[in-house]
């Protein structure tokens, strides 16, 4: 079974699992920038929960299945439609030859994940089929897709059970989203007043917000030492303060290390979340210590495990 | 503290710099290099990264506390072994320096009060050992170059760099593996390709290696450009 994009959106690339346990070697995560959602739409097509599937950005995507296919949508707010009639997003679709499978542009929220059953066909490299943008490499040809372009689907053994994702694991994404986290290394370099203005400003996310990370405006910070540190390592999640003084909170595809101070660290728990900003949103952080981060993170395992069994490994 | 850019602070051996993330502060970035090796060989952790003079460890927060975390962090701070250094492999790195490919490289010579040649001269006639790679696939950290320690990063970072580029900034030369931002003073170019996700060994720079720059002019530059 083959897929063609008709439509290819701003930026709709093969996404599945992170790249683990290679940044000593600079090799980011990447991966699925809302691993959460990822897992969502392969639940309902009966694959494995990081198996490769379309990651949309913004404007959606329009594809022509060949053949038999089934295929679920999760993720950003947006209109999806089959053959031009409405369908819903967070339920498995049967899709036949010829048919025309349509995800909108986000409304609320910025990715979408289209996975179908048998998963997209991509080979792994350094550990993973995601596709690194920066680098040109993983998912298809390493690349975002374009109009035209044929991508090949996995078989399956039998029709996956048609689903509907209950309601109480249906994500909603908002414009308006709050972020748990701890400090970093570096909070010592804010004074009392910007520490308490980091958890206390109602930011906006920037124009500047990609995979590799976002500006939240709404503040300056100064820090003591000028802006400047010694190289040190970052990961997904961590808020670095550079010298214009506007925090930038990394994502997905973060570089491996740094050479600002990192100010703040977004809980494991709401990680995933980052994936779904978009310029014009507001975010707040919750300061946490790193005990109730913890107690949080298992709490949203326990809940998440009635529908998603392995939980632990997705967020 | 190791004696890098940063301004001395008091700071605890080893602390939590997130709800999954630990820190040690080493003596040098080769022992953080050491401990990061360390850890990574107990299987233990997600991910053990070293930067300058300090090494991070992520953990699986769903498994394992902070504070077990931290306790099994200094554990192995008592059973690093020493670095090993002998004999590591020396790569000559053909740098053209200037020009479009080194657009920063009159900034770089002004704040340090030499000229092109002296400058040029003084970078390509010291040896010196890769730090650490990170910040993208392969980029290189190699330190050494004591000459340029007042060199600061640029106050914003370009948005985009060729792959190859050859940095400044703080007594370390960087080489950009990919085209795409960064913020080093860029003095030059190499045309070695030094990260290749399809070659069978991907990385051409490791942590440890030693490193020697040999200038090479424009046309060497393009003849040494794999196809």
């Amino acid at each position: 079974m083959t897929l063609r994009i008709l439509k290819p959106g701003l930026q709709t690339t093969v996404q599945a699992g992170p790249r683990t346990g290679q940044r000593h070697l600079g090799v980011p995560a990447s991966g699925a920038a809302d691993p959460l959602s990822l897992a969502l739409a392969n639940r309902l097509v009966g694959n494995a929960p990081f198996a490769p599937a379309l990651e949309t950005t913004l404007t959606g995507v329009r594809l022509r299945c060949d053949g038999i296919a089934y295929a679920a949508v999760s993720g950003a707010r947006a209109k999806v439609r089959l053959n031009g009639e409405r369908v819903k997003r967070h339920r498995t679709l049967a899709l036949a030859e010829g048919d025309e499978l349509e995800v909108g542009p986000a409304r609320a929220g910025a990715r979408n994940y289209l996975a179908f059953a048998g998963g997209i066909v991509a080979g792994e490299i350094l550990g993973s089929a995601s596709t690194y943008l920066p680098a040109g490499f993983g998912g298809f040809e390493g690349r975002a897709l374009r109009a035209g372009d044929v991508l090949q689907v996995g078989p399956f053994d039998n029709a996956p059970d048609m689903l509907r994702t209950p309601k109480e694991f249906r994500p909603r994404a908002t414009t308006s989203w709050a972020l748990r986290a701890c400090y970093g290394a570096e909070v010592d370099l804010l004074n009392k007043e910007s520490r308490f203005d980091l958890f206390d400003t109602n930011f906006t996310v920037g124009n500047r917000a990609d995979r590799m990370g976002l500006q939240l405006e709404g503040a300056r910070f100064e820090v003591a030492s000028g802006g400047r540190l010694a190289s040190a390592p970052v990961f997904p999640g961590t808020i670095q303060c550079p010298e214009d003084g506007v925090p930038f909170l990394l994502s997905i595809d973060a570089q491996t290390i740094g050479g600002y101070p990192r100010v703040a660290q977004v809980a494991r728990a709401d990680r995933h979340q980052i994936g779904q900003l978009r310029p014009g949103d507001h975010v707040r952080l919750l300061w946490r210590d790193v005990d109730s981060a913890r107690e949080e993170l298992l709490a949203k395992h326990d809940y998440w495990r009635e529908w998603l069994p392995g939980i632990s490994a997705i967020i | 503290m190791a004696s890098d850019d940063v301004p001395a602070a008091p700071a605890p051996e080893v602390f939590l710099c997130g709800d999954d993330l630990v820190a040690a502060e080493c003596a040098d970035t080769r022992s953080a290099q050491a401990l990061a090796d360390h850890l990574r060989e107990s299987g233990e952790w997600i991910e053990c990264v070293a930067g300058i003079g300090s090494c991070v460890a992520q953990f699986d927060l769903a498994s394992v506390t902070a504070e077990q975390a931290e306790r099994r962090l200094m554990a192995a701070m008592q059973t690093v072994p020493a670095a090993r250094d002998a004999d590591a492999e020396l790569v000559k790195v053909p740098v053209c320096y200037g020009g479009d490919h080194g657009p920063d490289l009159d900034d770089v010579c002004k704040l340090l009060g030499m000229d092109r040649a002296a400058f040029i001269a003084r970078h390509t006639g010291g040896e010196y050992r890769v730090d650490m790679l990170g910040f993208t696939p392969g980029f290189a950290f190699i330190g050494g170059f004591d000459a340029a320690r007042e060199v600061p990063r640029r106050p914003q970072p370009r948005v985009r760099l060729e792959s190859g580029s050859i940095g400044i900034a703080g007594g370390r030369t960087g080489i950009y593996t990919l085209s795409g931002p960064g913020g080093w003073q860029i003095v030059g170019r190499t045309p070695l390709e030094l990260f290749d996700a399809g070659r069978e060994q991907p990385f051409l720079l490791r942590a440890g290696m030693r490193v020697r720059f040999v200038a090479i002019g424009d046309e060497e530059f393009d003849a040494g450009r794999t196809p």
